[in-house]
């Protein structure tokens, strides 16, 4: 009895040792038992990093592991909880990996945000059957064999972490429960891009889904937190892109990103919020991502600018641009920094991009093509720029000029058209697109010449009546004077 | 011999006169006289009203030709007016500055009437038809200012009949009436084309009629101390051709401006009314009623717990009430004795009504 009295307090001082500093293999009475029994779980756990750190069995599922009695150490007086609840089984997990305190003492400094973070995540939704959170910690880290990330065996391992997410996301059956707007075939398509070719050989830094779509924080796509949200990506691809270090290994160059933020599809997207401007999966993929081929730059480009696309593959150039194998948009537009197009891109003399494969003597018939293109769409500028002037004058005089002036409106969509026509590099086609610029033009400007005239008309007009009623007020005047004298 | 000269000469003439009697209506005329006194000129202004209205009349129906008044055309018919009709622009100008100097030739008119006394017995009726062609002027340039269905007579138009509706008793159902429903829409252009070209017209006929009646009758009215001179000293000038030949000089002096300020300064159409969006800075109704729309401005919300603007309409209303019958109450200049106190009355109204007007136009 004395000795069972003075058993209490050294067992609770034995659990507080055992829970914390004892190793678990000499005092776990859990592991010991269930190894006994043959247990799959136990067996796992041994190779758990939990166990490694010292954590019996009852860090998480309570109970005293101290006590061989195994009716006392898996009582409820000694906080055994047996298997923990589906719906709140991450409340163990985050009783240690959301104390910092706590995770200081087992000697480990990783970051303890991750509940936080899953908190507000697309992930921890409740799941439709009330089974808790849509993934938890368990979904993901596994449980009994959780490895440190950086373990190659871990779950969440970088060349693992795929077939991780993949086991629900490629699930159609799964997924539709709760997404059934959402693909299912993101793994497939990474497996045929280069980083998933890299993956799959073992390279633990090709980029896999947890590099993108980060980790306990994942969002829906289309949320402006998601790391992969339109204005996000440049930056997430940058993070490995713009590594020299990281890249020197594959032999690519790492100036993409700083070429695309000066772009005008950079501008547009990451200054101008404009969401309809590409990033870098519009071209490149984004799961299935891979550097576009000479071949399919064009078609690339062409699902935006469809009708530079079509006009191009109609255009003398297609062929010869495919003989030379010649990227297409991308010899004239460059590629990560597209610069705004402007009419300066086209004629013979620089910074026209058609002398570099044209001139006097080499191609001299694009030579030619291009100067009369340039002369028109300048001929046809600095026509609607004096008829503004015109019309201004007048408008300035006091006309109405407003249907004139409205019509002018036009020549721009005229030469929003023709700019996109010059693709097909061919001249009637061009002419005849530009030639309505012109029409519109010589009309408002007649309109404008005819509205100075009518207003000098007016006045004429007004100067001769004047006159007229004047001398009639004259000769009034002195015929009253006369009949005013006679009476 | 003698009756024989007065016969008109000329083949036509002769044909009317033997019909017409056209001797006896020039005898008439050369008999008729007109007083001649240092203030004489302001006779003339009741006949340079009396032109620009003609010339309302004809410009109006030239207009006619083309405008459209709905909601939807409106403001497309008086830009087509102006830009593609020929002469179009001329036309819409001169009808709208010979508005505004037929209100102004009116309101001298009536000023000159009542500093002359010319409302004297017994030419009371004479004034109340002109107080009433005044009042009906008023109401063409109100209701002509909304059909261009401009944004800033729109939005005029808002505030104008908005005071209307301050009226007590009549105030609500008078703003319906003008507006054809609680708001300015489509309805109330309709109503105001039909008032401007058909009602006020009609009215203002009826009335110049008798105006013009009466002063026949009774001749014009003489002034005060014009009156008390013995009749050797009176002086007056023959009606025809003397006074008529006047009043040609004058129309055509006033034809002349009208022309300048057509051309020089052709009428603005600005742009279409949005019935959905909100009022544009600066609206402003027509000068003759900037000085009653600023003094709207100035008034506090309450005024002696009532509603400022129901103040305002009430002390306007008494005021014109009080000016239209001032031949009912001057009983000392209708005794033949001088009364100073009306010419001061006079004075103190003009210089209200320019003041105002003047801080209408400077003040946003």
């Amino acid at each position: 009895m004395k000795n069972k009295i003075i058993n209490i307090p050294v067992s609770v001082l034995l659990l507080i040792l055992s829970f914390y500093t004892l190793p678990a293999q000499s005092t776990d009475q859990c592991i010991k038992c269930h190894l006994d029994l043959d247990d799959t779980h136990a067996k796992l756990f041994k190779t758990d990093v939990h166990f490694t750190k010292g954590i019996s069995c009852a860090g998480c599922h309570g109970g005293d592991a101290t006590i061989d009695d195994m009716d006392v150490a898996m009582s409820k007086e000694k906080g055994f909880i047996g298997v923990p609840s589906r719906v709140n089984r991450f409340q163990v997990c985050i009783n240690c990996h959301a104390d910092e305190n706590k995770m200081k003492r087992f000697g480990s400094n990783i970051p303890t945000d991750q509940y936080e973070k899953l908190k507000s995540s697309v992930h921890f939704q409740q799941s439709f059957n009330d089974q808790g959170p849509l993934a938890d910690c368990v979904t993901c880290h596994s449980v009994h064999d959780i490895k440190n990330v950086k373990d190659p065996t871990s779950k969440v391992y970088p060349t693992k972490i795929t077939e991780l997410c993949g086991s629900c996301h490629s699930s159609a059956e799964f997924m539709k429960q709760y997404n059934p707007a959402l693909p299912v075939d993101q793994v497939s398509k990474y497996k045929t891009s280069v980083h998933g070719h890299l993956n799959a050989k073992g390279d633990p830094n090709a980029a896999e889904c947890a590099s993108c779509h980060g980790s306990h924080e994942i969002q829906p796509v289309k949320d402006s937190r998601s790391l992969v949200y339109a204005t996000n990506i440049p930056s997430v691809c940058s993070k490995c892109h713009s590594d020299a270090k990281l890249m020197a290994a594959y032999k690519i160059p790492t100036d993409q990103y700083e070429k695309y933020v000066k772009s005008v599809h950079g501008i547009a997207l990451l200054e101008k919020g404009d969401l309809s401007s590409p990033s870098c999966n519009d071209c490149h993929g984004n799961h299935g991502a891979v550097p576009p081929g000479v071949e399919s730059i064009s078609k690339v480009c062409g699902t935006c600018h469809v009708l530079n696309m079509e006009l191009f593959e109609q255009s003398p150039h297609k062929k010869a641009f495919d003989e030379h194998n010649y990227p297409e948009c991308e010899s004239c537009h460059s590629n990560h920094l597209v610069e705004p197009a402007t009419d300066a891109m086209v004629g013979t003399q620089k910074p026209a991009v058609c002398v570099n494969c044209h001139s006097t003597e080499v191609n001299s018939k694009g030579y030619i093509v291009a100067g009369k293109m340039k002369s028109l769409i300048d001929s046809l500028k600095t026509e609607d720029s004096e008829t503004k002037n015109i019309l201004d004058k007048a408008g300035q005089k006091g006309m109405d000029v407003s249907d004139a002036t409205f019509s002018l409106k036009d020549v721009r969509q005229v030469l929003i058209q023709s700019r996109t026509t010059i693709h097909a590099f061919n001249l009637d086609k061009f002419k005849e697109q530009i030639d309505e610029g012109f029409t519109i033009v010589n009309k408002a400007k007649i309109n404008g010449e005819e509205a100075i005239s009518d207003y000098y008309f007016r006045r004429i007009g007004l100067g001769f009546s004047t006159v007229i009623v004047t001398l009639l007020v004259i000769g009034l005047y002195i015929k009253l004077k006369k009949v005013e004298k006679k009476s | 011999m003698e009756e024989k000269n007065k016969k008109p000469k000329g083949k036509i003439l002769s044909w009317l006169d033997e019909r017409y009697d056209l001797s006896g209506l020039l005898e008439f005329a050369k008999k008729k006289s007109v007083p001649k006194f240092r203030e004489t000129i302001w006779y003339y202004f009741g006949g340079v009203a009396l032109l620009l209205f003609v010339v309302q009349v004809i410009s109006g129906i030239l207009l006619l030709m083309y405008y459209k008044g709905t909601e939807d055309l409106a403001f497309e018919s008086v830009h087509f007016i102006s830009t593609k009709v020929s002469f179009g622009w001329l036309i819409r100008s001169v009808h709208s500055w010979s508005a505004n100097l037929m209100v102004l030739s009116v309101f001298i008119h009536m000023f000159s009437v009542y500093f002359l006394k010319g409302f004297r017995k017994p030419r009371e009726l004479t004034w109340y038809t002109g107080f009433g062609l005044l009042a009906i002027s008023m109401a063409f340039g109100f209701s002509g200012y909304l059909l261009p269905w401009n944004e800033l007579a729109f939005f005029a138009t808002k505030v104008g009949t908005d005071i209307v509706g301050q009226v007590p008793l009549i105030g609500e159902p008078a703003l319906k009436l003008l507006r054809g429903g609680t708001d300015v829409t489509g309805a109330t252009l309709s109503r105001f084309f039909g008032f401007h070209v058909a009602i006020f017209p009609g009215i203002f006929v009826i009335l110049l009629t008798l105006h013009l009646l009466m002063i026949q009758r009774q001749g014009i009215a003489e002034p005060e101390d014009y009156q008390k001179l013995p009749d050797d000293e009176k002086k007056t000038i023959p009606f025809f051709p003397n006074f008529a030949m006047r009043e040609l000089l004058i129309w055509l002096i006033v034809i002349n401006i009208l022309a300048i300020l057509a051309v020089f300064f052709p009428w603005e159409l600005g742009n279409k009314a949005d019935p959905f969006s909100s009022a544009p800075v600066g609206i402003k109704p027509e000068w003759y009623f900037l000085f009653m729309f600023q003094v709207f401005k100035f008034l506090p919300g309450e005024i002696l717990f009532l509603p400022g603007e129901l103040v305002g309409v009430l002390l306007f209303g008494i005021g014109v009430l009080l000016w239209a019958i001032v031949p009912v109450w001057d009983k000392k200049t209708a005794r033949g004795n001088k009364n100073r106190l009306l010419t001061y009355v006079g004075i103190f109204v003009i210089i209200f009504i320019i003041v105002f007007t003047i801080l209408g136009f400077i003040l946003d």
